[in-house]
């Protein structure tokens, strides 16, 4: 027990006494995270903006009287230019080089037209390629649906409508918010999650082990009267704290982004929905996740003769657990199956989401935790007989 | 008895297809150690001698329990290589270019981790730091991350820290390597302080001249067996130059004469 925290500190020790690593395990993963998505999201926000502040230019034609002043009380940021059959090309020019935003043409007979009961033909023209007539087109579109229904109301009273919905229905919408936001964290953190314990671990478990090989560190270590499991043990805790210091920065910087990536939408999404219980569970799932990883990657590590042959090695098991993580991430939803909760990682990311969402079932946090604490056991033993071979440690 | 017991330990390596061609041979196996045995006593230092290749590294890699031999086995101080490796990593200070210092660490904090590893309590490990940090000069540097100090300074804090908890039984392969003429002095009297100590000390090295003046014991390794050994008085006797590098140049003649029988 004693020679395990020896090893630990001194393996905790060493990234934290280093300033180069300090930033690259710790600080830049959160710095790096925080610094794209609110670059991300002040990017959607800005574009959202510059539409919303755009002055549209809408050529219109014979446009009648009730619908201009309709449209004068919209308040709507535009310059309105009188249509002329004869520069007719030149407008449609005008509008494809993204000039004009839209043409709007009333038949000279709309108002007959309507009176009679005959089909009038309202001609619009615009550039969907141009993000300005795009979005002037939508907004006159759902115009002229209303005055459309206006004109019909006019013509056949509430006949009209044939039915109606939800009128005088307060019920319509039965959500329960927290959980609804919680849908939404569990959409998207558990492969979050899983990637940044996982990117962690990758960043310090090949030199702490791989390259100790390379460097011929290992059998210093190796000729004290240590066990071997000792070392291993040492090694596995103090790498998982590292790696949780590196995912905690990255959940920091993807926390403290959300609000920019999200002010295009306009939502609001905190984590004040959680009870500390959910916090302590979510805690000690990942405390058993980061172990696994961790162990993953410490038998690789050991395995490889250099730093370089262990990323390598380790990349495809990375991949397999963003694939786990995105398997999840359209439903949502955790998995009802109790021997999903024995597979390691996806076990993981499949209880990450019941507690995001507020469905922890006792057996499956239970199973997951045990099992992975299984995992990590028997990576244990595979470390130490690793370390016991000579052919393993030595081979160049 | 605190005795070093090597005993007929033969050790193999599978050659590699690259290794193959570096030997020149299509032999599959290469014997690396040849039913080797030797005493060393307390109070005496062995030296093993033997040109490169001949086996002297497998042999002490065997002894610091680093790899296990195929057959046979050795006894230090009553305890097998084989069943209590680690009873024998308790015993033994072993010094070899095959054991490196991480970097980023300085002298004097490896060696409170290492002692710390050997069991000391940190008192202990401070009045040893204080003994051999001054007797080697790493006082200077003790502070000086590894990955700054030069080769000589390097080998002087590893030799210290082989030495943290004051093994009886003392195995240097080439301790002199990269070491200026004084520290050298320096590390050769250690050895032999720590002989008159009553420790039992290994000594691998490829200077002849420091067997002649050093060691009591001898013994000559050439492709993994051993040739001879024998007090250094002995070994002397036994060839009428009476001296030690003519018997090491013939018994490498003989050898390459019997076809490396």
């Amino acid at each position: 027990m004693k020679n395990i925290a020896t090893v630990f500190r001194k393996e905790f020790y060493r990234v934290v006494s280093d300033k180069r690593l300090i930033f690259t395990t710790i600080l830049l993963p959160g710095l790096a995270i925080y610094l794209m998505y609110s670059f991300l999201g002040g990017a959607i926000g800005n574009e959202f903006e510059d539409i919303q502040s755009h002055e549209m230019i809408v050529y219109v034609g014979n446009v009648p009287d009730d619908f201009s002043d309709y449209l004068d009380t919209l308040d709507l940021n535009v310059i309105y230019t009188d249509y002329v059959a004869s520069e007719h090309d030149e407008i449609l020019d005008l509008i494809l080089i993204g000039e004009v935003d839209l043409l709007l043409r009333f038949p000279t007979t709309f108002d007959s037209d309507i009176d009679g009961g005959i089909l009038s033909d309202v001609l619009t023209y615009y550039n969907p390629g141009e993000k300005y007539s795009e979005f002037s087109y939508g907004v006159y579109m759902t115009e002229l649906n209303t005055y459309r229904q206006s004109v019909a109301y006019d013509r056949y009273g509430e006949a009209f409508y044939v039915f109606t919905t939800d009128i005088n229905n307060d019920e319509h919408i039965i959500i329960d918010e927290d959980k609804a936001i919680g849908q939404g964290f569990a959409m998207l953190l558990p492969m979050l999650i899983i990637m940044f314990l996982f990117s962690g671990a990758m960043s310090i478990g090949p030199d702490s082990i791989a390259g100790e090989k390379e460097r011929g560190t290992i059998a210093t270590l190796l000729v004290t009267p240590v066990k071997r499991s000792e070392i291993a043990i040492g090694k596995v805790l103090s790498l998982s704290v590292i790696s949780l210091f590196s995912a905690s920065s990255s959940f920091v910087g993807i926390i403290l982004s959300l609000p920019k990536l999200l002010q295009g939408a306009g939502e609001e999404i905190s984590m004040n929905i959680y009870s500390m219980g959910d916090f302590v569970m979510l805690f000690t799932v990942l405390l058993a996740t980061v172990l696994v990883i961790v162990g993953i990657i410490s038998i690789i590590s050991a395995y490889a003769k250099t730093i370089k042959e262990a990323s390598m090695l380790i990349l495809p098991f990375y991949f397999l657990s963003i694939v786990m993580g995105m398997s999840t991430m359209f439903s949502g939803e955790a998995h009802s199956n109790i021997f999903i909760y024995l597979v390691p990682l996806y076990n993981s990311i499949n209880i990450i989401i019941s507690i995001l969402t507020f469905e922890v079932v006792a057996t499956q946090y239970i199973l997951t935790i045990v099992s992975s604490l299984v995992y990590v056991v028997i990576f244990i033993i595979i470390l130490n007989r690793l370390f016991e071979s000579e052919k393993i440690m030595f081979s160049k | 008895m605190q005795t070093l017991e090597v005993k007929n330990i033969v050790k193999t390596f599978k050659l590699s297809k690259k290794q193959q061609k570096l030997e020149k041979t299509k032999e599959k196996l290469k014997v690396a150690v040849n039913d080797l045995s030797f005493t060393a006593y307390p109070g005496e230092i062995f030296g093993l001698l033997g040109p490169n290749g001949a086996g002297k590294t497998t042999c002490l890699r065997a002894i610091s329990t680093l790899i296990k031999p195929d057959s046979g086995d050795i006894i230090v101080g009553g305890s097998s290589v084989v069943k209590d490796s680690m009873d024998v990593r308790g015993k033994i200070g072993f010094l070899t270019s095959e054991l490196k210092l991480e970097d980023h660490f300085t002298p004097s904090y490896l060696f409170t981790y290492f002692g710390k590893l050997h069991g000391i309590d940190e008192e202990l490990i401070e009045e040893r730091k204080t003994v051999l940090f001054s007797r080697f000069g790493i006082d200077n540097f003790r502070e000086v991350k590894v990955g700054d100090l030069s080769t000589g300074m390097k080998q002087k804090a590893s030799i210290a820290i082989s030495l943290v908890h004051n093994p009886e039984f003392v195995i240097f392969d080439e301790p002199t390597n990269g070491l200026d003429v004084l520290t050298a002095r320096s590390v050769t009297d250690y050895l032999v302080e720590l002989k008159n100590e009553g420790k039992t000390v290994i000594l691998s090295t490829h200077i002849l001249s420091v067997v002649d003046k050093l060691c009591d014991k001898v013994g000559i390794i050439i492709n993994g067996k051993m040739k001879i050994c024998d007090t250094l008085e002995n070994v002397k006797k036994s060839h009428p130059s009476n001296d030690l590098e003519e018997i090491f140049f013939d018994l490498i003649e003989e050898d390459e004469l019997g076809g490396n029988a």
